[in-house]
């Protein structure tokens, strides 16, 4: 910024920053008011700022027995998609990095496509077609893992890919076969524990996407926690809060591990499209 | 060579349930919509196409590029002055790296908590509300409700501006400090070294931002959903026509809406990562 020594410069920097935030912790805070303080905001004062405070929304919202099996359904959802999508795309990044590098163009577009068709979008191409083709695949909640898996794609290639080239995985590949290792061994005791830091990154923006999605989700009439949510808020609008600040807290610290992870490797998730 | 043999017989094992998978849960669904949206009552034609871009359709998306046009350009600017300020304070050490770590999380915040913390904030109960009400300044008169237009592009704007800023940091680092001492040396002003230099050097990565942010916010659902249903958005059009909620003859219409969203995302993503490496190689020069 100009004036970067003037101290009317360095004002007006602070005062910038102290603007935007306070634009992003007062929502938070006032949804954490709302959702542990028993106080209606129209009898707010210094009086009762003290009173009234207490865990018992989120207790109560997290033993409602519908907001439980969302929950489970929910982390069900975590782990088939980070299951079916490191299952699908490890052995093709290995595939591509270490013996087919022809394919590299080909198979990253390939992983960027589900970022061009949003959960809105690809939902009414998936209700023309699975619901009457195949009603029973998207009677089960289940039937949201693969397109999940689908959206984790973009994040999930990059950081293998990332993790792959960092280590350079194909000299190391040379190296070991030519010492007499087998290519199962050379994969399952090299390969698989240096890419670990990239699997544990997408598993953790897997999981912070799966617990956020909720287009997808709410127009296929599935009951996970997002969508859930949403319907136990409307009975009970303060547990409603004090679920959704958990599970927001929950995805963040969800997010913030995975991003590290990637950014220890020098990468950035600025382009994944969550 | 052990090497290429093992893998070279084992590769289509590999790359076929990937492409397999793509094709059948992406590349499919997709076609069909298409598919549908061209042809409609089995014959090759445009009706349709132009029956979604019609009457309350027309201004679904009106509505919809004016949200996300708004929220882009204010996250655009908003964003952009964050990442020079950040660039330009040095002192404390652990500020660009702390913003940067929270940027990328808070960037892909949303949904249903996010439209939540807002209710708590500035709808009717919300604190800021009844704050300011205590203030003599009444929100509602201000044109200010959390289920209204301005009320969408303040709660988009929550993750609009850090996925900026992540998208203008490293272009902003990528000005050199030399071009602006040879600027300064040459007689221009600080002012003058921006408007001549720095922002046009800028000015690929920026445009390149927006439209992300364009297309971010496009595609945004649960938010608006969960403040105002009743809206007129595109997403949620798509909604009541995928509910079945239609005048019979108009079923089809969601296939050609959902064509018309994809053709507008993909040439915003494409324009996206063609201004990226401009900007790239103007700024690695």
């Amino acid at each position: 910024m100009r004036g970067q020594g003037s101290p009317v410069g360095r004002f007006l920097a602070w005062g910038y920053l102290a603007i935007l935030g306070m634009f992003f912790a007062v929502p938070m805070l006032a949804m954490a008011r709302f959702a542990f303080q028993s106080v209606p905001t129209a009898l707010l004062n210094a009086q009762t700022l003290t009173k009234g405070w207490s865990l018992e929304g989120l207790a109560h919202a997290l033993s409602d027995p519908q907001i439980m099996a969302a929950t489970r359904t929910s982390l069900l959802l975590v782990l088939v998609s980070i299951i079916v999508n490191l299952a699908l795309l490890l052995p093709v990044a290995i595939v591509v990095e270490v013996s087919h590098p022809v394919l590299r163009p080909w198979v990253s577009a390939a992983t960027l496509l589900p970022w061009v068709v949003p959960p809105v979008a690809l939902v009414v191409g998936v209700a023309a077609t699975f619901r009457g083709t195949v009603p029973w695949f998207l009677a089960s909640p289940l039937s949201l893992a693969p397109f999940y898996a689908l959206w984790a794609m973009p994040f999930t290639y990059r950081a293998l890919e990332n993790g792959l080239r960092s280590m350079h995985a194909r000299t190391l590949v040379e190296a070991s076969l030519s010492l007499g290792c087998s290519y199962g061994r050379t994969i399952t005791r090299m390969l698989i524990p240096s890419l670990w830091p990239s699997m544990v990154a997408s598993a953790c923006l897997t999981a912070a996407l799966v617990l956020g999605e909720f287009a997808f989700a709410s127009l296929l009439l599935k009951q996970t926690l997002p969508t859930q949510m949403l319907n136990y808020q409307r009975s009970d609008p303060r547990g409603g809060l004090a679920l959704a600040l958990f599970v927001m807290i929950v995805t963040a610290a969800l997010l913030a591990v995975g991003i590290a992870a990637l950014r220890r490797r020098g990468m950035s998730l600025q382009a994944t499209g969550i | 060579m052990t090497r290429g043999t093992a893998l070279a017989q084992q590769r289509w094992a590999i790359i076929v349930p990937f492409a397999a998978f793509i094709g059948l849960f992406l590349l499919y669904p997709v076609a069909v919509v298409v598919y549908r949206a061209v042809t409609p009552g089995g014959s090759i034609g445009l009706d349709l196409l132009q029956a979604a871009l019609q009457g309350s359709y027309l201004s679904g998306f009106m509505n919809s590029s004016l949200l996300s046009a708004v929220s882009a350009i204010i996250g655009g600017v908003l964003g952009l002055l964050l990442a020079l300020v950040i660039a330009s304070i040095e002192r404390p050490r652990w500020l660009r790296s702390t913003l940067d770590g929270w940027s990328a999380v808070a960037s892909q915040l949303g949904g249903v908590p996010l439209a939540f913390a807002f209710i708590a904030t500035i709808g009717t109960q919300g604190i800021l509300t009844k704050l300011l009400a205590g203030a003599g300044i009444n929100l509602a008169d201000l044109g200010v409700s959390v289920s209204g237009f301005w009320g969408l592009v303040v709660v988009y704007l929550y993750f609009q501006v850090p996925l900026m800023f992540l998208i203008m940091m490293p272009a902003v680092s990528g000005l050199r400090r030399s071009w602006r001492e040879a600027a300064a040396l040459l007689g221009a002003s600080g002012w003058r070294y921006w408007v001549t230099v720095g922002l046009p050097l800028l000015a690929p990565a920026w445009i390149g931002g927006v439209l992300l942010l364009f297309v971010n916010a496009f595609s945004a659902y649960a938010t608006a959903y969960v403040l105002n249903s009743g809206s007129q958005l595109v997403p949620l059009q798509i909604r009541f026509l995928l509910q079945g909620n239609v005048i019979s003859g108009q079923e089809d219409l969601g296939y050609a809406i959902v064509t018309w969203v994809l053709v507008l995302l993909l040439a915003g993503l494409l324009g996206m990562a063609g201004l990226q490496r401009m900007s790239l190689r103007w700024l690695a020069a």
